[in-house]
């Protein structure tokens, strides 16, 4: 890992259009300012990690069925205006 | 001309290219840029949201106004101008769901809802207060034991 050391007001730059500015040094809490592109994304890693991780439970757990005999829903509207794929869940995956 | 793909949950199947969304970004964590809406039971509040990259990967989704009464979405305003949202666009929401064999087991993640619209799905954190990563999916259809109050 690169280990760089910074003070307040200096920043880092990745590659050429991300700018991690150091704002504010206190104690055990350092402050960061991003400055990068729409099309980066910049999360918390905790949170990254567990959506992440919930994400990858979903894909997981599930098999090809889902229980069709459900509780009443509330309400739905979304999704209605989307158009899906009707699928037969009895054909045989090509992987056994 | 449909798109091919065989998915190791359902075997071969076509897919209408109209009906693929865009994931610039894929979902957060996993990869796939090209997802489109699965059903194998159109009367079944799950759809399969299937990556069309990775035929090996799809995950079950759902309205989450079907189970949630007060949910909402709040976007970072940096989330909002990125992806050039307002309060205007109607946008359909979908959460994940982590399936199980007990009903009192599923969980959805409120907390990073899929928005989709204009053939184009983003994957956000959701702002709003209360949010839970594994919220139970039946507690509140099936009675009072998942009424937060």
């Amino acid at each position: 890992m690169l280990n760089i050391t910074r003070r307040r007001g200096e920043r880092v730059v990745l590659g050429d259009d991300v700018f991690i500015s150091i704002l504010e040094v206190s104690g055990q809490t350092v402050r960061l300012g991003i400055d990068a592109p729409r099309s980066v994304r910049v999360y918390r890693e905790e949170i990254w990690l567990e959506v992440k991780r919930e994400n990858e439970a979903a894909a997981q757990a599930a098999g090809a069925s889902l229980p069709t005999d459900l509780p009443a829903p509330l309400k739905s509207d979304a999704g209605e205006s989307l158009r899906s794929t009707v699928v037969n869940p009895t054909s045989p995956p090509s992987q056994t | 001309m449909a798109l091919a793909i065989e998915s190791t949950r359902f075997g071969h199947v076509e897919i209408d290219p109209e009906t693929v969304i865009e994931f610039p970004d894929g979902l957060i964590g996993l990869g796939g840029t090209r997802y489109a809406l699965l059903t194998s039971d159109p009367t079944s509040p799950f759809l399969w949201l299937h990556c069309i990259d990775d035929p090996s990967l799809s995950l079950p989704v759902t309205d989450p106004h079907r189970f949630f009464s007060d949910y909402e979405v709040e976007l970072l305003d940096e989330d909002a101008e990125r992806l050039g949202l307002d309060d205007a666009t109607p946008v359909d929401v979908f959460v994940t769901v982590v399936a199980s064999a007990e009903l009192s087991e599923f969980t959805a993640n409120q907390r990073a809802p899929i928005l989709v619209w204009n053939g184009q799905g983003h994957q956000i954190i959701n702002q709003a207060p209360g949010t839970d990563l594994r919220a139970p999916l039946f507690a509140e259809v099936m009675g009072s034991a998942g009424d937060p109050s």
